[in-house]
Parts: C-alpha cells; structure tokens; sequence
C-alpha cells in the first residue's frame, strides 16, 4: 500500500512539477470569474426592481392559474405545485430564491465543469503517451513496481487532478459569486418538497454538491476515455483530439443514434443522469439503471483494455 | 546448489524471442558471471537490444528463461529486477525535472533508498553543482553522469548499459568508461555492456558475448591474460622445432639470468613454437634461440584483436 502511495506521489509530482498545469489551473479560474461576472444579475434588474419577494409572489400567482386549466398534464401539475409550496415557503420565512444569490451562481458555475474535463483530458493524454515520447517509459518500467500498479497509480493521480480541478472551480465560485451577491445568504437552506408536498430545508452545499457530483460522471468517462487512448495508442495528440471531439460531439451524436433502438447503448446517451430527476429519459426503455448499468460496461471496457495492453506491451522503440 | 557469491549474476537459459512468426532471439544461452565487465557484441539487428530488453523485463520472452540473482525475471520480476541498474540506450530523463526530482521519482519506486542515499549516488558522479537544476539544461555528457546516478541508486548488483556511449563525444565515451572502471574495481559490480564499437569493448570488458542472427556465437575472454596486460601468445617459427623447445624449458629450469625467465608455458606444433610473453621477454627468448644455434625464421603475435575475432566469427557484415 505505501509501495502504490509513493508511485502517485510520483506521478502526482510529475502533473504539478510542470509549468503547463498551472497555467490550466490559472486558466480555469479566470474562466469561472469571468462567466460568474457575466452571468451575475443586479438586484435592481431582477423583476423590474421590485426585489425577489414581488417576483416571487408574481410566479406563485401565474402557477395557480396554470394550475386551474384542466388542460395541464399531471407531472406539470406535480411540478407546479410544489413550485408553488416553496414559493410560499420563501415568502414566509423570508429565504430568497436561489437565482438571486450567491448559490444560484455557484450552481450556473458548474456548468464550466465541462471546461474542467478539457483540462483533465489534456493531462490524462499524456499521462502514458508521455512516458513513451520522452522514453523514459524505459527506465520507468525496470522498477520493483508491477505494471499494473504504475497504471493504477497514473489513473489515480489523473482523477485526483479531475477532483483538485473541481475543488477549484467550487471555491472559486463561491468566492466570486459571494463577491458579487454578497456573503450575506450564504447560510441559506435549499428548500425541496418531499412526495407528500411539504417543504422541506436541506443543506445548500449538500445540493451543490450532489449538482456537481452528477456531472462528474461524465467527466469520470471522457477522461477514462482519454486514458485508454493514450495508453492503447501511445499518442497524447489522439488522446486528446479524440476525446475532445466525442465530448462535444457526443450530444449530437446521441440525438442521431437514439433514432435506432441500439442507439441507447451510446455511451453519450447515457451520461446526463439528471434527466432520470425529471422524469423524462431519453428513449424508450431507458431507465437510471440501465444507463447506470451501461456506464459500467463502457467503464470496465476502457479500464481493462488500458490494463491489459499495458501489461503486455513490449517496450521496444 | 551453488553458493550465492560464486552463482553467476545473470542466467540465459534458451532465451527465444518470437515477433510475428520471425524468430528474433533462437534458444539463447549463457551465464554473466559476477565481478566482470561482459560485453555484448553484434552487427546490428543481431538482437543485441531485444535480448537486453528482455533481460529488464521491457520485453517479453517467447521461450526460455533469464534469471537475475536467482530470481526469474519473468514469474519473479519485481525480486530480480531489484539486483539491475540499467541504462537503456540514451538514459532518457523528465526533462521538466531537476536531476534531483528525478532521482527522487526513482528512489521512491524502491524501498529503503532515502535522500542520504541520493545525496551519495549525486557525489559519485559529480553532479553536486548542477543536481538542482532542470535536466533540460543539462549537456549529454551531465545526462549520461544521471543516468549513471539512476541506475546506482539502489546499490543494484549489475548494472546494464545498452550502448551507452551512442552519442557521445571521445570525452563523454573516456569518462563513461573511466567511471565504470571505478564501479567494478572498487564497488565490485558487474556490468554487462552493449556496443557496436569494438574498440571501445576491447578497453572496457573482461569478457565478450558474440551474437549472430539471434544467436550466440561465442563467449570469449578479451585478454588471455587478465593483469599484466602486454603479455601475449608469440608464435615462433623456427628450423629445429623439438631442439628450441628443450633449449628453452631447459633454460627456464636453470634458473636462466635475469628478466625473461621462467616457465614460458612452450607448446609445440611442427617446428612452431607458441609461447605467452611480454615484450622484453620475446627479445630475450629470441636471443636464447639464435645463441643456442636455431635459426628464427618468423616471430609474430598469434592473439588476434577483438575486432579480428569478431570478423573471422561473423563473416565481413558491417558492424556499426
């Protein structure tokens, strides 16, 4: 275990010794500044200046009347209600809405995650590309140290990069986005109706966590992507191109292929979890256990060709 | 079972190497003992590099087997690989390191070596002044002297170096060479060297592994005679064969007059004489012969140099 410790502290002190991370670091946080600036509303603009208790009250009476058209579906009726519970809740307890604070900010700031997996893809490209490029995978391999448990450890630091990059862009919002809205609600509950219709208030970091945490997973796939590239092809450029491209493109993708029964087996398809919150998959027959089932097969396929061809490559060039 | 000190270091057992139906490496065979400089020789593409992959475990045997101290590099790689310092070919470092860091990164993959230790490996080859700068900065001659650091690190008991002098400089080739030197004499490492420059094996090693196609031609001594380096095989030829032996053996048993004296160790083929002197000494046996009444008709060294040995066994192919 301290034999598999001091190879990620070696492979860790490889990402951070270089002069490149940094600057994707420092890139990532003037990013997470500038859209948090542009993204940031005055108070004086939010509902014509009348502050958020007006505006509230204004979508708490528009739902009511939606509410009494006979017309609306049930799960919109569902919807309404409870929007209409937490926007009387607000009222009372006087807890603004969370788009007029600092967290509507840090929760909009996670949609630079995707910024965040670039950043990971381009250190996980070279993770073992790298080590090939340079030559150094030679006097890298004739250590007492099993293959196996080198990749492990390069899998492991490059995640940890992933988490590190995430850590940054939180706190980086929080920061920016307290600056902006002022600290001033940073206590605030997130208030969530239960199945019953009650309102109840739960931790805010705990939601922007678990906001956070569901787009982690595609980040967690695209840079395991990357790394079975960039292992199987020694190339950091393929690596890197490659994933980058099935990352943006993969939505796109997606929508193409779920026209065919066999296109929800698209690891793409499959990634945005939040859609089984809504109630609302993507195809027929798509259920959160079996995109989460799918997520899996692409995960272990990936992991164990990487393990595999690694093992078993003859380093000879 | 043989004694772990008198064992040899490294163990060839048919080594076979196999790459898509060619047979690279076929059925190699032969012991590195310990203490010796060993070197490697063949024409290029004999195999010289894949079997010295094979031997760190960067490539995979197809048959056979290589042990290191013992330990099989293929069912006990991470115990046998612990008795190798290896630099294969250029000693590739992370340019964006200090030599330090890197030696660090691989003190870290091996128990028990700590900054004492890399501290020590920085002083034996001089790097003192430089050690907390960038590779990148470094000359090839400062990167060789870290590849040496690397592959000493963790006090391996042999050390491989796949052409190390591909290159360098005349200088960069003397000091490699001059450092070697120190570790076998004084740390007692044995060392088993590729090159495809003969010259260079003829100063460096003790012992040669010739390889051909793949195969193993022959394991030779380079020097007959370990120490005193000028004494070689003389060939004499002379017009009573018989009559010249016993005059010399006789002169050796009397106890003779000065230098040339002694057991000459006289063989005799026909009316040819062959005999390990030095140099004075084939003056002074000469001058025995003539004053004895028997005419010399040829004196010549019968040792053949290395790269002569190499040619006669591998046919005229280019070498480097």
């Amino acid at each position: 275990m301290s034999r598999l410790l001091n190879l990620l502290r070696n492979e860790t002190m490889k990402i951070y010794v270089r002069p490149r991370t940094w600057i994707l670091v420092g890139l990532l946080v003037v990013l997470v500044c500038t859209a948090s600036a542009f993204m940031h509303k005055a108070p004086e603009e939010q509902a014509g200046g009348l502050g958020w208790q007006a505006a509230v009250r204004q979508s708490v009476e528009a739902a009511k009347q939606d509410l009494e058209d006979p017309g609306v579906p049930d799960a919109r009726k569902r919807q309404l209600r409870s929007d209409i519970a937490v926007g009387e809740y607000s009222l009372a307890h006087h807890v603004p809405p969370l788009q007029t604070t600092m967290w509507g900010g840090v929760q909009s700031a996670s949609s630079l995650i995707p910024l965040a997996t670039l950043f990971t893809v381009i250190i996980a490209g070279d993770m073992v590309a790298g080590e090939f490029t340079w030559g150094t995978i030679k006097l890298l391999l004739i250590r007492p140290a099993s293959r196996s448990k080198i990749l492990l450890a390069k899998y492991m630091a490059t995640l940890l990069f992933a988490v590190a990059l995430l850590v940054i862009l939180l706190i980086t919002a929080l920061i920016v986005n307290g600056l902006l809205y002022g600290f001033a609600q940073a206590g605030m509950p997130y208030l969530k109706t239960t199945a019953e219709g009650a309102v109840r208030e739960s931790s805010m970091l705990l939601y922007i966590l678990q906001t956070y945490g569901l787009k982690l997973v595609e980040l967690v796939m695209v840079v395991t992507l990357a790394f079975m590239i960039s292992t199987v092809f020694r190339s950091a450029s393929l690596a890197i191109g490659l994933s980058i491209f099935i990352m943006f493109a993969g939505q796109i993708i997606s929508f193409m292929l779920l026209r065919y029964s066999w296109g929800k087996y698209f690891l793409f398809a499959n990634t945005d979890l939040t859609v089984y919150l809504d109630g609302q998959p993507p195809a027929e027959g798509m259920t959160a256990g079996f995109s989460v089932m799918v997520l899996l097969l692409y995960f272990l396929v990936f992991n164990v060709l990487s393990w595999e061809i690694f093992r078993r490559r003859d380093v000879a060039a | 079972m043989t004694t772990p000190e008198t064992a040899p270091i490294v163990e060839l057992r048919e080594v076979s190497k196999t790459i898509g139906g060619k047979t690279i490496i076929d059925r190699l065979s032969f012991d590195v003992p310990r203490g010796e400089v060993f070197g490697f020789l063949g024409p290029n593409g004999a195999g010289k590099t894949t079997t010295i992959r094979m031997m760190v475990g960067l490539m995979a045997m197809s048959g056979g087997d290589i042990r290191i101290g013992g330990s099989s590099i293929r069912r006990d790689f991470e115990r046998a690989i612990r008795h190798v310092g290896a630099i294969v070919e250029n000693p590739e470092m992370y340019k964006f390191m200090s030599g330090y860091r890197n030696l660090l990164h691989y003190a870290r993959m091996m128990p028990g070596i700590g900054e004492a230790r890399i501290r020590e490996v920085v002083e034996l080859v001089g790097l003192e002044n430089r050690i907390h700068d960038r590779v990148k900065t470094y000359s090839l001659g400062m990167r060789q002297r870290l590849g040496i650091a690397q592959a000493l690190l963790h006090r391996p008991a042999v050390l491989i170096l796949d052409e190390p002098t591909n290159g360098l400089d005349p200088a960069g080739i003397r000091e490699l060479r001059d450092h070697l030197r120190v570790l076998t004499r004084e740390i007692g490492l044995s060392v088993i060297v590729s090159s495809h420059l003969l010259a260079e094996m003829e100063l460096m090693c003790d012992r040669v592994a010739i390889i051909q196609h793949g195969r193993l031609v022959a394991v030779r001594p380079v020097k007959e005679f370990a120490d005193a380096a000028d004494v070689r095989q003389v060939r004499i030829e002379v017009d009573r064969g018989a009559a010249a032996k016993a005059l010399l053996e006789g002169t050796a048993a009397n106890g003779g007059n000065g230098s040339g004296s002694g057991d000459f160790g006289v063989e005799l083929d026909g009316n040819e004489l062959t005999l390990a002197l030095d140099r004075e000494a084939a003056a002074e046996v000469n001058r025995r012969l003539v004053e004895g009444g028997i005419k010399v008709y040829g004196l010549q060294l019968a040792g053949k140099s290395l790269e002569e040995q190499f040619l006669e066994m591998t046919g005229d192919e280019p070498i480097a």
